[in-house]
Protein backbone atom coordinates (compact mmCIF):
# COMPACT_ATOMS: atom_id res chain seq x y z
CA UNK A 1 0.00 0.00 0.00
CA UNK A 2 1.72 3.66 -0.66
CA UNK A 3 0.55 6.11 1.06
CA UNK A 4 0.17 9.60 -1.06
CA UNK A 5 1.85 12.47 1.49
CA UNK A 6 -0.10 15.99 0.93
CA UNK A 7 2.93 17.04 3.08
CA UNK A 8 6.54 16.34 1.61
CA UNK A 9 9.25 14.81 3.29
CA UNK A 10 11.19 17.67 3.61
CA UNK A 11 8.47 19.41 5.53
CA UNK A 12 7.91 16.31 8.06
CA UNK A 13 11.56 16.03 8.81
CA UNK A 14 11.72 19.53 9.40
CA UNK A 15 8.36 18.93 11.78
CA UNK A 16 10.67 16.12 13.42
CA UNK A 17 13.35 18.19 14.15
CA UNK A 18 12.16 21.31 15.30
CA UNK A 19 8.27 20.55 16.86
CA UNK A 20 7.11 19.73 20.26
CA UNK A 21 6.54 16.14 21.12
CA UNK A 22 2.83 16.23 20.08
CA UNK A 23 4.12 17.28 16.71
CA UNK A 24 7.64 15.28 16.10
CA UNK A 25 5.72 11.93 16.81
CA UNK A 26 2.76 12.78 13.82
CA UNK A 27 5.15 13.88 11.70
CA UNK A 28 7.33 10.49 11.95
CA UNK A 29 4.49 8.25 12.14
CA UNK A 30 3.59 9.83 8.60
CA UNK A 31 7.31 10.05 7.56
CA UNK A 32 7.58 6.35 8.47
CA UNK A 33 4.34 4.84 7.08
CA UNK A 34 5.06 6.49 3.59
CA UNK A 35 6.78 4.40 0.86
CA UNK A 36 9.08 6.80 0.68
CA UNK A 37 10.67 6.01 4.12
CA UNK A 38 11.87 2.75 3.30
CA UNK A 39 14.48 3.93 0.66
CA UNK A 40 15.17 6.98 2.60
CA UNK A 41 16.19 5.27 6.15
CA UNK A 42 19.72 6.00 5.60
CA UNK A 43 18.85 9.97 5.04
CA UNK A 44 17.01 9.84 8.31
CA UNK A 45 19.22 8.32 10.61
CA UNK A 46 21.98 11.20 9.89
CA UNK A 47 19.49 13.59 11.63
CA UNK A 48 20.99 15.17 14.03
CA UNK A 49 21.14 13.80 17.45
CA UNK A 50 19.02 15.31 20.30
CA UNK A 51 15.60 14.02 18.25
CA UNK A 52 15.39 11.96 21.08
CA UNK A 53 12.93 9.36 19.07
CA UNK A 54 16.62 8.18 17.16
CA UNK A 55 18.63 6.38 20.44
CA UNK A 56 21.10 3.64 20.31
CA UNK A 57 20.38 2.39 23.15
CA UNK A 58 18.66 -1.11 24.64
CA UNK A 59 15.55 -0.39 26.27
CA UNK A 60 13.83 -3.33 27.73
CA UNK A 61 11.11 -3.78 30.37
CA UNK A 62 9.53 -6.93 30.97
CA UNK A 63 6.24 -7.58 32.88
CA UNK A 64 4.48 -10.25 34.29
CA UNK A 65 0.89 -11.65 33.44
CA UNK A 66 0.84 -13.53 36.71
CA UNK A 67 -1.31 -16.53 34.65
CA UNK A 68 -3.91 -13.62 33.60
CA UNK A 69 -4.58 -12.82 30.02
CA UNK A 70 -4.33 -8.89 30.96
CA UNK A 71 -1.52 -7.23 29.02
CA UNK A 72 1.02 -5.87 29.97
CA UNK A 73 0.90 -7.08 33.63
CA UNK A 74 2.72 -5.59 36.49
CA UNK A 75 6.29 -4.45 35.64
CA UNK A 76 9.08 -6.89 37.37
CA UNK A 77 12.08 -5.67 35.36
CA UNK A 78 13.19 -2.77 34.06
CA UNK A 79 16.97 -1.95 31.95
CA UNK A 80 18.64 -1.00 34.83
CA UNK A 81 17.22 -3.52 37.03
CA UNK A 82 19.46 -6.44 38.18
CA UNK A 83 18.58 -10.05 37.35
CA UNK A 84 15.11 -11.15 38.87
CA UNK A 85 15.15 -14.73 40.83
CA UNK A 86 12.12 -15.51 37.91
CA UNK A 87 14.34 -17.51 35.51
CA UNK A 88 11.57 -16.44 32.84
CA UNK A 89 11.91 -12.83 33.21
CA UNK A 90 15.89 -12.74 33.29
CA UNK A 91 15.24 -14.80 29.85
CA UNK A 92 12.87 -12.84 28.25
CA UNK A 93 15.39 -9.46 29.00
CA UNK A 94 18.17 -11.38 28.00
CA UNK A 95 16.78 -12.75 24.80
CA UNK A 96 15.51 -9.66 23.54
CA UNK A 97 18.55 -8.13 24.51
CA UNK A 98 20.39 -10.30 22.12
CA UNK A 99 18.03 -10.23 19.30
CA UNK A 100 18.66 -5.93 19.89
CA UNK A 101 22.48 -6.59 19.74
CA UNK A 102 22.56 -8.97 16.47
CA UNK A 103 20.10 -6.31 14.51
CA UNK A 104 22.17 -3.46 15.11
CA UNK A 105 25.66 -5.02 14.78
CA UNK A 106 24.98 -6.90 11.86
CA UNK A 107 22.62 -4.35 10.26
CA UNK A 108 23.20 -1.17 12.07
CA UNK A 109 18.94 -1.12 12.95
CA UNK A 110 18.49 0.28 16.44
CA UNK A 111 15.55 -2.20 17.88
CA UNK A 112 12.41 -3.13 15.29
CA UNK A 113 11.45 -0.33 14.03
CA UNK A 114 14.65 1.56 13.30
CA UNK A 115 14.24 4.12 15.90
CA UNK A 116 15.37 2.54 19.28
CA UNK A 117 11.55 1.86 20.65
CA UNK A 118 11.55 0.33 23.73
CA UNK A 119 11.01 -4.16 23.59
CA UNK A 120 8.43 -5.28 26.23
CA UNK A 121 7.72 -8.60 27.04
CA UNK A 122 5.03 -10.49 29.13
CA UNK A 123 6.01 -13.56 31.33
CA UNK A 124 3.93 -16.28 32.75
CA UNK A 125 0.61 -15.12 30.37
CA UNK A 126 -2.48 -17.56 31.02
CA UNK A 127 -2.50 -20.79 32.29
CA UNK A 128 -0.66 -23.30 30.72
CA UNK A 129 -0.12 -21.44 27.66
CA UNK A 130 2.00 -22.89 24.74
CA UNK A 131 2.79 -20.32 22.97
CA UNK A 132 4.02 -17.00 22.50
CA UNK A 133 3.61 -14.50 20.02
CA UNK A 134 3.65 -11.08 19.26
CA UNK A 135 0.72 -9.02 19.41
CA UNK A 136 1.54 -5.61 17.53
CA UNK A 137 3.29 -4.05 20.58
CA UNK A 138 5.45 -6.50 22.52
CA UNK A 139 6.46 -9.79 23.06
CA UNK A 140 3.80 -12.11 24.83
CA UNK A 141 4.76 -15.99 26.62
CA UNK A 142 3.17 -18.77 28.00
CA UNK A 143 5.02 -21.26 30.69
CA UNK A 144 4.34 -23.98 28.16
CA UNK A 145 2.10 -26.74 29.51
CA UNK A 146 4.49 -28.67 31.37
CA UNK A 147 3.97 -32.06 29.51
CA UNK A 148 5.10 -31.11 25.52
CA UNK A 149 6.45 -27.67 26.18
CA UNK A 150 8.90 -25.92 28.64
CA UNK A 151 8.31 -21.96 29.07
CA UNK A 152 9.00 -20.41 25.70
CA UNK A 153 11.30 -17.74 26.92
CA UNK A 154 13.83 -20.68 27.32
CA UNK A 155 14.58 -20.65 23.35
CA UNK A 156 16.60 -17.58 21.63
CA UNK A 157 15.14 -18.43 18.43
CA UNK A 158 11.84 -18.36 19.65
CA UNK A 159 12.97 -14.47 20.88
CA UNK A 160 14.35 -13.80 18.34
CA UNK A 161 11.76 -15.41 15.75
CA UNK A 162 8.71 -13.01 17.59
CA UNK A 163 10.64 -10.21 17.23
CA UNK A 164 11.57 -10.27 13.90
CA UNK A 165 7.79 -10.63 13.54
CA UNK A 166 8.01 -6.86 15.08
CA UNK A 167 10.56 -6.01 12.39
CA UNK A 168 8.30 -7.23 9.68
CA UNK A 169 5.32 -5.03 10.64
CA UNK A 170 7.56 -1.73 10.29
CA UNK A 171 9.11 -3.42 6.94
CA UNK A 172 7.38 -5.37 4.31
CA UNK A 173 4.71 -5.77 7.00
CA UNK A 174 3.99 -9.22 5.22
CA UNK A 175 0.14 -10.23 5.39
CA UNK A 176 -0.39 -13.08 7.30
CA UNK A 177 -1.94 -15.78 4.96
CA UNK A 178 -1.48 -17.41 2.17
CA UNK A 179 2.05 -17.34 0.54
CA UNK A 180 2.72 -13.76 2.18
CA UNK A 181 1.98 -15.04 5.62
CA UNK A 182 4.38 -18.48 4.93
CA UNK A 183 6.96 -15.92 4.23
CA UNK A 184 6.59 -13.63 7.38
CA UNK A 185 6.60 -16.90 8.97
CA UNK A 186 9.88 -17.72 7.36
CA UNK A 187 11.94 -14.44 7.61
CA UNK A 188 10.93 -14.80 11.56
CA UNK A 189 12.52 -17.93 11.74
CA UNK A 190 15.15 -17.16 9.09
CA UNK A 191 16.35 -14.15 11.32
CA UNK A 192 15.21 -15.88 14.89
CA UNK A 193 18.10 -18.59 13.32
CA UNK A 194 20.59 -16.21 13.24
CA UNK A 195 19.90 -14.45 16.38
CA UNK A 196 20.95 -17.96 18.17
CA UNK A 197 23.72 -18.62 15.50
CA UNK A 198 25.33 -14.99 16.15
CA UNK A 199 24.71 -15.53 19.88
CA UNK A 200 26.97 -18.77 19.14
CA UNK A 201 29.05 -17.54 16.75
CA UNK A 202 28.59 -20.61 15.08
CA UNK A 203 29.18 -20.81 10.79
CA UNK A 204 26.41 -22.02 8.49
CA UNK A 205 27.96 -25.62 8.73
CA UNK A 206 28.64 -25.86 12.54
CA UNK A 207 24.25 -24.75 13.15
CA UNK A 208 21.75 -27.21 13.34
CA UNK A 209 19.34 -24.91 11.53
CA UNK A 210 16.51 -26.23 14.12
CA UNK A 211 14.07 -23.71 16.06
CA UNK A 212 12.37 -24.32 18.92
CA UNK A 213 15.20 -27.18 20.09
CA UNK A 214 15.05 -25.91 23.31
CA UNK A 215 10.97 -25.83 24.20
CA UNK A 216 10.45 -29.87 24.47
CA UNK A 217 10.35 -30.90 27.48
CA UNK A 218 12.28 -34.36 27.91
CA UNK A 219 11.03 -37.33 26.28
CA UNK A 220 8.89 -35.68 23.61
CA UNK A 221 10.62 -37.62 20.15
CA UNK A 222 11.50 -33.85 18.51
CA UNK A 223 14.97 -32.19 17.08
CA UNK A 224 13.37 -28.87 17.23
CA UNK A 225 9.96 -27.34 16.19
CA UNK A 226 11.22 -26.58 12.41
CA UNK A 227 13.75 -27.44 10.52
CA UNK A 228 15.18 -25.38 7.75
CA UNK A 229 17.54 -27.64 6.40
CA UNK A 230 14.75 -30.66 6.48
CA UNK A 231 11.81 -29.03 6.83
CA UNK A 232 9.00 -32.24 7.37
CA UNK A 233 11.57 -34.27 9.83
CA UNK A 234 11.89 -32.06 12.80
CA UNK A 235 9.34 -34.12 14.78
CA UNK A 236 7.68 -37.56 15.01
CA UNK A 237 5.75 -38.54 18.09
CA UNK A 238 2.22 -39.61 19.41
CA UNK A 239 1.43 -36.68 21.21
CA UNK A 240 2.36 -33.82 18.21
CA UNK A 241 1.99 -35.83 14.95
CA UNK A 242 4.19 -35.84 12.42
CA UNK A 243 6.14 -32.40 11.51
CA UNK A 244 3.97 -31.17 8.24
CA UNK A 245 6.31 -29.00 6.66
CA UNK A 246 7.03 -29.53 2.99
CA UNK A 247 10.48 -28.85 1.34
CA UNK A 248 9.52 -28.06 -2.04
CA UNK A 249 6.99 -26.35 -3.86
CA UNK A 250 5.78 -29.87 -5.51
CA UNK A 251 4.46 -30.68 -2.12
CA UNK A 252 2.89 -27.30 -1.02
CA UNK A 253 -0.03 -27.57 1.29
CA UNK A 254 -3.82 -26.12 0.66
CA UNK A 255 -5.67 -25.67 4.14
CA UNK A 256 -7.28 -23.48 4.66
CA UNK A 257 -6.63 -24.00 8.90
CA UNK A 258 -3.48 -21.35 10.26
CA UNK A 259 -4.19 -18.61 7.91
CA UNK A 260 -3.54 -21.10 5.11
CA UNK A 261 -0.73 -22.93 6.50
CA UNK A 262 1.71 -19.81 6.79
CA UNK A 263 3.43 -22.30 9.65
CA UNK A 264 3.61 -25.14 7.12
CA UNK A 265 4.57 -24.63 3.73
CA UNK A 266 7.15 -21.95 5.41
CA UNK A 267 9.09 -24.75 5.30
CA UNK A 268 9.70 -23.59 1.19
CA UNK A 269 11.76 -20.39 1.81
CA UNK A 270 13.21 -21.94 4.90
CA UNK A 271 14.93 -24.64 2.90
CA UNK A 272 16.06 -22.02 0.42
CA UNK A 273 17.36 -19.67 2.49
CA UNK A 274 19.23 -22.90 4.61
CA UNK A 275 20.47 -24.15 1.16
CA UNK A 276 22.18 -20.80 0.03
CA UNK A 277 23.87 -20.10 3.57
CA UNK A 278 25.92 -23.44 3.23
CA UNK A 279 26.67 -23.16 -0.39
CA UNK A 280 28.04 -19.14 0.15
CA UNK A 281 29.60 -21.23 3.72
CA UNK A 282 31.09 -18.88 6.82
CA UNK A 283 28.48 -17.10 9.27
CA UNK A 284 25.40 -17.18 7.69
CA UNK A 285 24.26 -13.33 8.55
CA UNK A 286 26.88 -12.18 6.81
CA UNK A 287 25.94 -12.96 3.42
CA UNK A 288 22.90 -14.84 3.07
CA UNK A 289 20.89 -12.94 5.73
CA UNK A 290 22.51 -9.93 4.39
CA UNK A 291 20.58 -10.44 1.12
CA UNK A 292 17.67 -11.65 2.68
CA UNK A 293 17.48 -8.52 5.36
CA UNK A 294 17.63 -5.96 2.35
CA UNK A 295 15.17 -8.12 0.22
CA UNK A 296 12.72 -7.97 3.26
CA UNK A 297 13.36 -4.19 4.52
CA UNK A 298 13.53 -2.57 0.59
CA UNK A 299 12.16 -4.75 -1.62
CA UNK A 300 9.39 -7.13 -0.20
CA UNK A 301 5.32 -6.09 -0.34
CA UNK A 302 2.95 -7.05 1.96
CA UNK A 303 1.30 -9.31 -0.81
CA UNK A 304 4.91 -10.77 -1.97
CA UNK A 305 4.84 -14.83 -2.99
CA UNK A 306 7.26 -16.88 -3.27
CA UNK A 307 7.87 -16.32 -6.78
CA UNK A 308 8.43 -12.58 -5.89
CA UNK A 309 10.46 -13.14 -2.73
CA UNK A 310 13.02 -14.85 -5.45
CA UNK A 311 13.11 -12.21 -7.78
CA UNK A 312 13.81 -9.62 -4.90
CA UNK A 313 16.16 -11.69 -3.51
CA UNK A 314 17.59 -12.17 -6.63
CA UNK A 315 18.22 -9.03 -6.97
CA UNK A 316 19.41 -7.61 -4.02
CA UNK A 317 22.17 -10.53 -3.98
CA UNK A 318 22.80 -8.68 -7.48
CA UNK A 319 23.11 -4.90 -5.72
CA UNK A 320 25.11 -6.23 -2.98
CA UNK A 321 27.62 -8.60 -4.64
CA UNK A 322 27.26 -7.78 -8.71
CA UNK A 323 25.32 -8.89 -11.52
CA UNK A 324 26.26 -12.69 -12.54
CA UNK A 325 28.14 -13.16 -9.18
CA UNK A 326 28.12 -16.21 -7.57
CA UNK A 327 26.14 -15.10 -4.48
CA UNK A 328 23.28 -13.74 -7.19
CA UNK A 329 23.89 -17.37 -9.13
CA UNK A 330 23.28 -19.27 -5.82
CA UNK A 331 20.46 -17.03 -4.70
CA UNK A 332 19.02 -18.49 -7.93
CA UNK A 333 19.58 -21.64 -7.60
CA UNK A 334 18.95 -22.22 -3.94
CA UNK A 335 15.17 -20.82 -5.03
CA UNK A 336 15.10 -23.29 -7.86
CA UNK A 337 16.25 -26.21 -5.79
CA UNK A 338 13.16 -25.90 -3.75
CA UNK A 339 10.51 -25.46 -6.86
CA UNK A 340 10.34 -21.72 -7.68
CA UNK B 1 -24.46 -33.53 22.14
CA UNK B 2 -20.93 -33.56 20.28
CA UNK B 3 -18.43 -31.21 20.62
CA UNK B 4 -15.71 -31.03 17.95
CA UNK B 5 -12.69 -28.73 19.08
CA UNK B 6 -9.90 -27.50 16.79
CA UNK B 7 -7.23 -25.13 17.56
CA UNK B 8 -4.64 -24.74 14.45
CA UNK B 9 -1.92 -21.76 14.26
CA UNK B 10 0.30 -20.48 17.20
CA UNK B 11 4.36 -20.59 17.19
CA UNK B 12 4.28 -24.03 16.75
CA UNK B 13 1.55 -24.36 14.23
CA UNK B 14 0.56 -27.88 15.19
CA UNK B 15 -3.38 -28.94 15.52
CA UNK B 16 -4.79 -29.93 18.92
CA UNK B 17 -8.32 -31.78 18.18
CA UNK B 18 -10.94 -33.20 20.58
CA UNK B 19 -14.21 -34.43 19.59
CA UNK B 20 -16.31 -35.09 22.39
CA UNK B 21 -19.52 -36.87 23.30
CA UNK B 22 -20.68 -34.71 25.73
CA UNK B 23 -23.45 -37.26 27.54
CA UNK B 24 -20.72 -39.43 28.34
CA UNK B 25 -18.31 -37.82 30.20
CA UNK B 26 -18.59 -37.68 34.31
CA UNK B 27 -21.56 -36.18 35.38
CA UNK B 28 -18.97 -33.45 37.48
CA UNK B 29 -17.19 -32.77 33.85
CA UNK B 30 -21.09 -32.24 32.12
CA UNK B 31 -21.86 -30.21 34.54
CA UNK B 32 -19.18 -28.07 34.14
CA UNK B 33 -19.18 -27.87 30.53
CA UNK B 34 -22.82 -26.60 30.40
CA UNK B 35 -22.22 -23.95 32.60
CA UNK B 36 -19.45 -22.78 30.46
CA UNK B 37 -21.45 -23.19 26.88
CA UNK B 38 -24.29 -20.91 29.26
CA UNK B 39 -21.49 -18.51 30.61
CA UNK B 40 -19.68 -18.39 26.91
CA UNK B 41 -23.37 -17.63 25.05
CA UNK B 42 -22.33 -19.80 22.27
CA UNK B 43 -25.13 -20.20 20.35
CA UNK B 44 -25.62 -16.68 20.24
CA UNK B 45 -21.81 -15.94 18.93
CA UNK B 46 -21.57 -14.73 15.48
CA UNK B 47 -19.93 -17.76 13.14
CA UNK B 48 -16.90 -15.90 12.97
CA UNK B 49 -14.84 -13.89 15.35
CA UNK B 50 -11.64 -12.31 13.68
CA UNK B 51 -9.47 -9.36 14.63
CA UNK B 52 -9.23 -6.54 12.12
CA UNK B 53 -5.15 -7.12 11.44
CA UNK B 54 -4.29 -10.80 11.85
CA UNK B 55 -1.64 -11.11 14.57
CA UNK B 56 1.29 -13.02 14.39
CA UNK B 57 1.53 -16.87 15.98
CA UNK B 58 -2.00 -16.72 18.04
CA UNK B 59 -4.16 -19.66 18.16
CA UNK B 60 -7.27 -20.35 15.50
CA UNK B 61 -10.14 -22.25 17.14
CA UNK B 62 -13.07 -23.62 15.92
CA UNK B 63 -15.65 -25.37 17.81
CA UNK B 64 -18.72 -27.46 16.91
CA UNK B 65 -21.52 -28.03 19.06
CA UNK B 66 -23.92 -30.65 17.87
CA UNK B 67 -27.29 -30.67 19.58
CA UNK B 68 -30.74 -32.44 18.72
CA UNK B 69 -29.89 -31.91 14.66
CA UNK B 70 -28.90 -28.37 15.36
CA UNK B 71 -24.86 -28.24 14.49
CA UNK B 72 -23.15 -24.68 15.07
CA UNK B 73 -19.68 -23.99 14.06
CA UNK B 74 -18.14 -20.91 15.79
CA UNK B 75 -14.24 -20.11 14.02
CA UNK B 76 -12.54 -17.76 16.35
CA UNK B 77 -8.81 -15.97 16.22
CA UNK B 78 -7.47 -16.43 19.33
CA UNK B 79 -7.12 -12.43 19.86
CA UNK B 80 -10.42 -12.08 18.83
CA UNK B 81 -12.03 -14.31 21.51
CA UNK B 82 -14.64 -12.64 24.00
CA UNK B 83 -13.17 -12.85 27.25
CA UNK B 84 -16.62 -15.24 28.14
CA UNK B 85 -15.10 -17.35 25.56
CA UNK B 86 -11.88 -18.00 27.35
CA UNK B 87 -13.15 -20.69 30.16
CA UNK B 88 -14.92 -22.63 27.81
CA UNK B 89 -11.52 -22.35 25.67
CA UNK B 90 -9.56 -23.39 28.46
CA UNK B 91 -11.59 -26.37 29.49
CA UNK B 92 -11.75 -27.70 25.69
CA UNK B 93 -8.19 -27.31 24.80
CA UNK B 94 -7.56 -29.23 28.20
CA UNK B 95 -9.52 -31.86 27.41
CA UNK B 96 -7.54 -32.04 23.68
CA UNK B 97 -4.66 -32.67 25.59
CA UNK B 98 -6.09 -35.64 27.64
CA UNK B 99 -4.17 -38.68 26.55
CA UNK B 100 -6.65 -41.10 25.12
Amino acid sequence: MQLFCIVPSYILRSIVMNGDEHQRQAAWSTLTASEQCRGERRVLTLMKPGTNIMTGTKRRTVYDARHSYDLPGRLVRGEKDAKSKDHAVNEAFDGSGATYDFFYRVFGRRSIDCRGCRLDSTVHYGIQYDNAFWNGHQMVYGDGDGRIFRRFTGALDVIGHELTHGLIQYEANLSYRGQSGALNESCSDVFGSLVKQYKQKQTAAEANWLIGDRIFMPGVHAKGMRSLSEPGTAYDDPLLGRDPQPAHMRDYVHTVEDGGGVHINSGIPNRAFYLLAVRLGGFAWENAGRIWYRALCDKLREDSSFVEAMNMTVGSAGEIYGSNSREQKATREAWSDVGI
Amino acid sequence: MRILFERSGGFAGMKLKASLDVESLPPQQLRRLRQLLDQSRFFELPLRLDSPDSRPDRFQYRVTVENNNCIRTVQASEDALPPEMFPLVEWLTAAARRPR
